[in-house]
């Protein structure tokens, strides 16, 4: 049995059961790309009335669009009424499949779960194919409330009398997980919020310093924080009343008192014993045997992947990757030798104790030792000086002994300690509920004084007082490369470039136009400059690809749509988002004309030369 | 045994003992399909053809003598026979239960035009909109625009400027040719990071972003008409509240927002809308209104489509059995089952 179910088989059976319009959501773009190639042999086409209708209505769209009319995909879509829908398409194409599915036209559409974040685009069924999800690199199990948005596109209101969700198994599904979510509660939602360089500095132009406390307090950030803080104040309203009998005794603090004594004298008895019997040969090696180590063995050589210590064994334990990359166990005890060699391992806290990646470079690294390598010199220190302890010799001063309520203290001791401790905890959780927000706050205070933005009175500076126009992600390295006037006299495409790059976050990779060296040169300084600021702004990804080609674009006004995406891998939607991302951060910089004049009018030539094309067709 | 003999006994046996053969010997086993793993395996066996071949029949061994000792299931082992006869005792128990499939797709159709009667639940906020703050918790499809389109044309009616915010560009544009239908091209403007038109018009359809912009300026001396006749404000897609990166726009913009106007927040079904709705109320100047329910306008069913087109429904009931996950079809969870058995790398504990 194949591991899901064939597109072809599924659209016919959808189409057998009347549950068509349909979504058919799936894990990435390149399945939906590739569920729709399975049609090219297929023998589902609509009857020509229907293949005419959708054409007319094409037709239509395009008036508006014009940038559809020669779209690849449109025959297959004429053809079999089946389309996909996903980020990597132009929003013109977007459109025009939304509109062809609203008007029916369509039986089913292939997306990505962004669509059901997205528009409004319902369909009598949605078929879902995953319980996980890509987020950041890694695959998420779906939320319920996701799961309810994805099966939300069920159902039309006034066309549908009932909605249908169906699910089908692909490898590594969960269908808990979809059960959970098709039957449970939506999830609680929590405040993100963070506190920018720029909402610091608008803040402060329009609100005395002072005032601040009160406007953070307001934010959901803060509800939130006091619905914990207040939990906790209940807890430590009982504490309070847990701790009565152990008010003051013969001493005012007899738990601090008692804790000392008993301390000092716990080590008076106990005499100082090695910790593990291992020889000091073996302990001065422990260090030395970390993940990514060559050592010698009995028979041969091996990495070490890990090392850790079990309850059964005496020894520490090591993992070792040995030749045939089999991963074997053994006492530290029986390494041979420790090479002066290690090769980077990035760790993973589970079998085989490497990424994959490490694993096949390590067992490579291994085939390919030289046969004799240098022996690591490791010192071995002899006995251990006991150190004096001065607690001991003090014993004498505690009145303890023969204190009358030496008894009861003695008794009372672990229960009075552990409430004790419980409530100093509370007290410094809620102190830190009530104040986080507030000290964040004055950290990005302190950021903006050490930079000028902001006088040592928090009042703006000539340079605050622009610098807050600027309201994007990286705005402080945005306005740190103003101040730097490392856009002085440049180009508007090269300034489109350089707030490409950082408009630009995601990893996806893209092919690599030829960057001009003027662009390279600068990319550089905005590279070196945001090294410098990583303690205060995380630096962006500063992808020279994509500055390239929005350079390329701007520069060249002779360039078609067509062209550009040629210089690329990157879909066409990527590459529009790009310009649409850059625009916006263009759009800003145009907002300081007032005190850079030149700068804000580079960035108008550089919004007026963007779009043209498609671009200027779309909203 | 040549390589030839040795291929046709491992096509023979089933993929869970391939499986079991390869572990240890082919790395990341459990991603093969049946084909590739035999493959793989003949491609091992050349590094250890003695070992290979004799735990193939050792497994081979294992597999006959618990085959006859077990039941009349060939090819499973016996731990998996018996929990397969568990579910088909509970079928025999819940047949008259469980819904049947012709049951579960009936009523499918379009149905007859209906003149417009607005759900209790929006006539209840569009009253309550009048006078205070609102959140809108309900799911989705269930007809929030409607509730934004009256509450804007009530609010235009009486002189004063409507703002509506959606999180995504592409969503702004929408509504600004659906409102632009609605209420005429020249009520309706937009403002969104790279477009504005119309941008002195009395409903305004901007981004969120593009909102808490203007708030700012305001604060900060800039006189924006728009804003002191604000009577409206709008905020599609609150959820975006809980979003890692953009969340905090929501925030501010609620915060900073003119205490004359009135907030109306549509949200997708959450877990804790309450909890806006009183911070809205422990900030603002009224006390907030929440109108929240969970029941979809059009009814939703599930249903399990198996890889080889057998569709069944997924829960025993017509409907979704809300807070009773485990009411799963009798035949969903026996597809699903196998399923697992054939998909799941052999030994691996099930969940």
């Amino acid at each position: 049995m194949p591991p899901s179910i064939h597109p072809v088989d599924l659209i016919t059976a959808l189409r057998h059961k009347h549950l068509t319009p349909a979504i058919v959501f799936l894990t990435s773009r390149r399945a939906c790309d590739e569920a729709m190639e399975t049609f090219d042999h297929a023998d589902l086409v609509l009857p020509p009335a229907r293949q005419e209708a959708i054409a007319v209505a094409l037709e239509r769209i395009t008036v508006q669009h014009p940038s559809i009319a020669e779209h690849p995909l449109i025959p297959i879509v004429k053809r079999i009424g089946i389309a996909a829908h996903h980020a990597g398409h132009l929003p013109s194409w977007k459109i025009a499949i939304e509109e062809l599915m609203r008007q029916g036209h369509l039986d089913a559409v292939f997306a990505t779960t962004t669509l059901a974040a997205g528009v409004d685009f319902p369909a009598r069924t949605v078929v879902i194919t995953q319980s996980s999800i890509r987020k950041s690199r890694d695959f998420t199990d779906l939320t319920i409330g996701e799961v309810q948005q994805i099966a939300g596109r069920a159902g039309r209101r006034g066309k549908d009398h009932v909605g249908f969700a169906i699910v089908t198994p692909s490898p590594y599904i969960d269908l808990t997980v979809l059960t959970k979510g098709l039957t449970g509660q939506p999830e609680a939602i929590d405040s993100q919020f963070t506190i920018s360089y720029p909402m610091v500095l608008n803040l402060l132009k329009a609100h005395p310093h002072e005032q601040i406390q009160g406007i953070l307090a307001k934010s959901f950030a803060q509800f939130q924080l006091n619905q914990r803080a207040e939990l906790l104040e209940q807890k430590l309203d009982a504490l309070h009343v847990q701790m009565e009998p152990f008010g003051p005794r013969v001493c005012t603090d007899w738990i601090t008192q008692w804790h000392t004594f008993d301390h000092a004298r716990r080590h008076r008895h106990t005499r100082h014993q090695t910790h593990r019997a291992e020889s000091p040969e073996i302990s001065a090696r422990l260090p030395f045997l970390t993940a990514g180590r060559v050592i010698g063995l009995s028979r041969g050589r091996g990495i070490v992947l890990r090392q850790y210590r079990s309850k059964g064994q005496k020894n520490s334990m090591l993992t070792v990757l040995r030749s045939d990359s089999a991963v074997t166990e053994c006492p530290v005890t029986s390494v041979k030798e420790v090479y002066d060699r290690t090769y980077e391992c990035a760790e993973t806290p589970a079998y085989p104790w490497c990424s994959t990646d490490t694993f096949d470079r390590l067992s490579h690294h291994l085939e390919e030792l030289p046969s004799r390598l240098p022996v690591l010199p490791i010192l071995v220190s002899t006995g251990i000086d006991p150190l004096p302890d001065a607690i001991v010799q003090s014993l004498g001063d505690f009145p303890c002994p023969t204190c009358p309520s030496r008894p009861a203290c003695h008794k009372d001791f672990m229960t009075a300690s552990r409430l004790r401790q419980e409530q100093q905890r509370h007290t410094k959780s809620i102190q830190a509920l009530r104040t986080s927000l507030w000290h964040r706050f004055q950290e990005r205070v302190e950021v903006l004084q050490k930079f000028g933005y902001l006088t040592p009175a928090t009042q703006l500076t000539i340079e605050g007082d622009w610098a807050r126009l600027i309201r994007i992600d990286h705005s402080l390295l945005i306005t740190e490369l103003i101040r730097a006037e490392a856009f002085t006299g440049a180009d508007p495409s090269l300034l489109a470039g350089i707030l490409a790059s950082l408009a630009h976050d995601d990893d996806r990779p893209g092919a690599f136009p030829r960057i001009s060296p003027g662009l390279s040169s600068l990319l550089g300084q905005v590279r070196k400059l945001a090294e410098s600021l990583s303690p205060y702004e995380d630096p962006p990804l500063l992808r020279a690809d994509v500055a390239a080609l929005v350079e390329r674009w701007v520069a060249d006004p002779s360039l078609t749509w067509i062209g550009l995406c040629r210089l690329t891998t990157m879909a066409e939607g990527d590459i529009y988002r790009l310009l649409a991302r850059t625009l916006e951060f263009l759009s800003q910089v145009q907002a300081l004309k007032s005190t850079h004049p030149g700068l804000a009018d580079s960035a108008s030539q550089a919004i007026t030369l963007i779009r043209r094309g498609v671009l200027e067709e779309l909203p | 045994m040549n390589t030839d003999e040795l291929e046709q006994l491992l096509v023979q046996q089933p993929v869970t003992l391939l499986h079991r053969l390869a572990r240890g010997r082919v790395h990341r086993h459990f991603r093969a399909g049946k084909k590739r793993l035999i493959e793989l395996l003949l491609q091992h066996s050349s590094q250890n053809r003695a070992g290979l071949e004799s735990d193939l029949q050792a497994l081979i061994g294992e597999q006959h003598a618990r085959s006859e000792s077990g039941s009349s299931h060939i090819h499973l082992p016996p731990t998996i026979a018996r929990k397969k006869a568990a579910p088909r005792r509970a079928e025999s128990e819940s047949a008259e239960t469980a819904v049947s499939l012709s049951e579960w797709l009936e009523g499918i159709g379009v149905p007859s035009p209906q003149p417009f009667v607005p759900d209790p639940w929006q006539t209840e906020a569009l009253s309550a909109v009048r006078e205070t703050d609102v959140v809108i918790s309900v799911p989705t499809g269930s007809g929030k625009t409607y509730v934004a389109v009256e509450a804007a044309r009530r609010a235009m009616e009486d002189n004063r400027t409507v703002i509506y915010t959606s999180p995504l560009k592409a969503l702004s544009n929408t509504k600004y040719t659906e409102f632009s239908r609605i209420f005429g091209p020249d009520a309706v403007g937009i403002l969104t990071g790279d477009r504005q038109e119309n941008g002195q018009a009395p409903l305004l359809i901007m981004t969120t972003e593009i909102l808490r912009n203007l708030l700012y300026d305001a604060a900060s001396g800039e006189i924006d008409v728009r804003l002191d006749t604000l009577g409206l404000v709008i905020l599609d897609e609150s959820q975006y509240l809980a979003d890692p990166e953009r969340g905090v726009v929501w925030e501010e913009t609620i915060i900073f927002c003119p205490s004359q106007a009135r907030l109306l927040l549509l949200s997708a079904s959450i877990g804790n809308p309450q909890d806006i709705a009183d911070w809205l109320t422990s900030i603002r100047s009224t006390v907030c209104r929440l109108v929240r329910h969970g029941k979809r306008t059009v009814p939703l069913r599930a249903g399990y489509l198996h890889p080889n087109g057998k569709l069944t429904p997924l829960f025993k009931t017509l409907g979704i059995p809300y807070g009773h996950s485990s009411q799963l079809h009798p035949e969903a969870k026996q597809l699903f089952f196998e399923y697992e058995e054939e998909t799941l790398p052999a030994g691996r504990p099930r969940r």
